[in-house]
């Protein structure tokens, strides 16, 4: 449903299009989507009097991909509580802070043993440390939201209406919220409950009702923080695989005192000084002075230029090239996928084009040394799946082919928008393959459902090993073969639909990092 | 008295060829007509010619011509005694043949430069050929061509191939060798300096090999039956740069110091990948030669590719 919706708000249309559907049904998809941020709305093109239009996010619900690593990045910064936050608000779209900490302290209880249960203080204190470093921030009001999308009319000014413009994005609102964590209690003690429970409930409902004193502020996930902390992630490594672990351990360092500083589209980092960068390395890495300042020398001279100098105050000013090292990395995207596609004497080729810019044929067959009649197959099949482009420079004003240099070039930016179509397709076949497996197996599948539901239900009144064994046996060893391949199927998938979306992440950072340059 | 004016003008005309013989071993590069004026103002232009003519037809003087005017230069005697049995043609064509150089000259230029039809052509290279004095070679470029130069020079390496070609043929096998041999000598280098875990700058110019060390052990190990010289080290390391394995620098170096050349020592060094082969490839789709053709409900789709379906019960 939520699909077809989708399918339909491409641009600008109003629910009236959908008219096949339930009109109650395209309602509520449209809420969700509203909720989540993938659809924004307003006064449409008529006017304010005229019926409301929505239009839809594309980029928002592509970021759906990367839902696993956003919560990854989150587990690894701030442990499970951390993780929960994240999953929770990026399941619901956005949510209130009270609730948030809420369901992630009934969550954690859950997991944890007996007699220990989650105090809403631990919950509250991650939360404040994911908002300080912008992870999370505040969402604008729906009337808010509802401006953005007609202010492509409006003047530009007013249509910078970003979360970022608020001036308390990041501003915590005071809540009076304490309390621990509540166990669920188990579906055995349920029966019991459910006599005295009402009256439980109804109390619960009251403590629930009482205002936290945040109504009306939701936070969200802040995308683009998450994306600059990936970004930097791929630069570390890039450099820890280039040089060597302390070199990166530097860089990382240098791309943490200047996370707040820095503006999301930077070409550099803020110029910091050697004295900086030694106070801030962690306490671990006790290197001296002049090796520090070894290492800043050797990364600046590096061929790569992930690290420039911009000054010698200070014992030396150093950035980090943000666009070049996004360039770098995009290049090498590239030069891996001719390399594992075509061959490693193509790449060669490639990678002779990418840094001579314009060759011929001859020139091509002799710096790569390759036979001619080899190196004139690679080309043109590298030709004719536009990874090369080739150039005509007539010499006589008629353009004989006789008379005319024919040169063959990369150009990076026009083959990486390419390859990035080409990560969306193959993205799109691996859902699709997805769907296609679960629908054929959907009879195994819900078959070994209702077992699992005999199984529990006979566990809980007692049966005897006897009965539960002969349930069990109900699912044949194929069909319990069968689910298992299908289970290792949908993980692969899984995986490699993560896979290429990192390469999608890598491609379109490099992508819009050369649009604001230009 | 006119008796005496021609026994004068003969004395004088053999004295102005030797003296325009002498003059010209003065002058070693040449002489224009301007400096034999100068020597012997006294000589009539006529006299001057006639002179120099003579000298050219017995063929002692050379005639040649640069921006200021016409030179002449004294023949060397060997390459004169050469042509004793040649006719004038022949004469012609060997000169052509002598100004191509070690590049060697294809007959239809050959044809072009003398203005001879083609069959005189033929016979003249067919003569010369036999008298040992030129020599055809089959050029690396277009097969069927030949190009002439003469008996002994050494053909140019862009008619050959250089050391890369043997009987016309690239070979390759003999090109991978090497790459490999100099990519696992700096990458071992590499190792050593990483592994003695000086500090980094020693570590760094510790695991640079200059071009010429590159040679030398190439030229030890010797996998190499043609003797192989510094620039083609350096197109062979240039290959492993558009690999991707090693990366180069030029500083500057004395004159003088071993392998310098201008006054610049190339430096090379073997280094990592920067990422590991990225996502889209770990898929089929990422190398899946009909991915164009793909689409969902054809005959070539998600749901039916075969592709995948090896790769999932991989």
């Amino acid at each position: 449903m939520n699909g077809e919706i989708k399918k339909m708000t491409g641009t600008s249309a109003g629910p009236a299009l959908v008219k096949s559907r339930c009109h109650l049904q395209v309602k509520k998809s449209l809420c969700v989507l509203v909720q989540h941020g993938m659809c924004v709305f307003g006064s449409g093109r008529r006017g304010p009097g005229g019926p409301t239009e929505y239009r839809c996010l594309v980029e928002r619900i592509l970021y759906t991909l990367r839902f696993p690593r956003y919560i990854y990045t989150a587990k690894s910064l701030y442990g499970d509580t951390g993780e929960l936050i994240v999953e929770e608000v990026l399941q619901r779209g956005e949510m209130t802070m009270s609730s948030v900490v809420k369901t992630v302290a009934d969550r954690l209880t859950h997991n944890m043993e007996d007699g220990r249960s989650m105090d809403y203080s631990e919950v509250i204190s991650a939360f404040s440390s994911l908002v300080d470093t912008h992870f999370l921030q505040r969402c604008l009001a729906a009337c808010g939201k509802g401006n953005a999308a007609t202010s492509s009319e409006k003047t530009p000014n007013s249509s910078a209406a970003t979360p970022e413009s608020l001036t308390d994005c990041y501003k915590l609102p005071q809540i009076n919220l304490r309390g621990r964590g509540k166990r669920r209690r188990s579906s055995g003690d349920s029966d019991v409950d459910q006599r005295g429970g009402k009256r439980a409930k109804l109390e619960n409902k009251e403590v629930n009702r009482t205002l936290c004193g945040d109504e009306g502020v939701f936070w969200q996930v802040n995308f683009e923080r998450f994306h600059l902390h990936f970004r930097d992630q791929a630069i570390i490594s890039a450099v820890a695989s280039k040089m060597d672990q302390t070199s990166s351990e530097i860089v990382r360092t240098m791309l943490r005192i200047s996370e707040m500083t820095t503006q999301p589209n930077a070409a550099y980092t803020q110029p910091l000084s050697a004295n900086e960068i030694f106070r801030a390395l962690p306490a671990s890495y006790n290197i001296s002075r002049s090796t520090l300042d070894q290492y800043l020398t050797l990364l600046v001279d590096d061929p790569m230029e992930f690290v420039g100098k911009s000054g010698d105050s200070g014992g030396g000013m150093y950035v980090v090239n943000l666009h070049k090292a996004l360039a770098n990395l995009a290049r090498a995207t590239l030069e891996s996928v001719v390399q594992e596609r075509f061959g490693s004497r193509s790449a060669r080729i490639f990678r002779l084009l990418l840094r001579k810019r314009h060759l011929e044929q001859k020139q091509v067959e002799d710096f790569a040394m390759i036979p001619a009649k080899e190196a004139k197959d690679m080309l043109y099949t590298l030709l004719s799946e536009n990874l090369v482009q080739l150039q005509e420079i007539p010499k006589t004003p008629d353009h004989a082919p006789s008379r005319t240099f024919y040169l063959y070039t990369v150009n990076q930016l026009p083959t990486a928008r390419m390859l990035l179509q080409h990560c969306y397709k193959t993205v799109g076949n691996l859902i699709e393959r997805r769907l296609f497996e679960t629908r054929e197996n959907k009879r195994h599948l819900e078959k070994s459902q209702r077992i699992e539901a005999i199984l529990a239900s006979l566990q809980v009144s007692g049966a005897e090993p006897a009965q539960l064994t002969e349930v069990e046996e109900m699912i044949t060893a194929p069909e319990r073969q069968q689910l298992e391949a299908l289970k290792h199927h949908i993980n692969k998938m899984d995986s490699s639909e993560n896979q290429v979306d990192e390469t999608i992440f890598l491609l379109e950072s490099y992508i819009s990092s050369t649009k604001t340059s230009h | 008295m006119a008796e005496v004016k021609v026994k004068q003008e003969s004395a004088d005309a053999a004295d102005i060829e030797s003296r325009i013989r002498e003059l010209c071993q003065q002058f070693p590069h040449g002489i224009t007509d301007q400096v034999i004026q100068n020597d012997m103002p006294h000589v009539e232009a006529q006299q001057r010619a006639m002179a120099i003519n003579r000298l050219l037809s017995v063929g002692q003087l050379d005639l040649l011509r640069n921006s200021s005017g016409l030179l002449y230069r004294l023949k060397d005697t060997q390459a004169a005694s050469k042509m004793k049995g040649s006719d004038n043609q022949e004469k012609l064509v060997y000169q052509v043949i002598e100004d191509a150089g070690n590049k060697g000259i294809w007959s239809r230029d050959i044809r072009y430069k003398s203005n001879l039809p083609l069959t005189e052509i033929n016979k003249i290279l067919k003569n010369l050929e036999n008298k040992k004095l030129i020599k055809a070679v089959k050029s690396v470029a277009a097969s069927k061509k030949k190009v002439y130069m003469l008996y002994n020079l050494q053909p140019d390496r862009s008619v050959t191939g250089g050391a890369w070609y043997s009987d016309q043929d690239f070979e390759s096998e003999f090109v991978e060798v090497l790459n490999q041999q100099c990519f696992k000598f700096l990458q071992s280098k590499a190792e050593a300096a990483r592994d003695s875990k000086q500090s980094p700058m020693v570590q760094r110019n510790s695991s640079f090999a200059t071009s010429h060390e590159v040679w030398k052990y190439i030229s030890e190990l010797g996998i190499s039956k043609v003797e192989l010289s510094m620039e083609d080290i350096e197109t062979i390391l240039n290959t492993l740069i558009y690999d991707g394995k090693v990366e180069m620098t030029i500083i500057a170096a004395k004159e003088g110091t071993v392998g310098s050349v201008d006054g610049q020592v190339k430096l090379y060094r073997g280094v990592n990948p920067i990422i590991q082969p990225t996502g889209l490839v770990r898929t089929p789709c990422g190398l899946c030669p009909v991915f164009e053709d793909c689409c969902d409900g054809g005959e070539i789709s998600p749901s039916t590719c075969t592709y995948m379906t090896e790769w999932l019960d991989f």
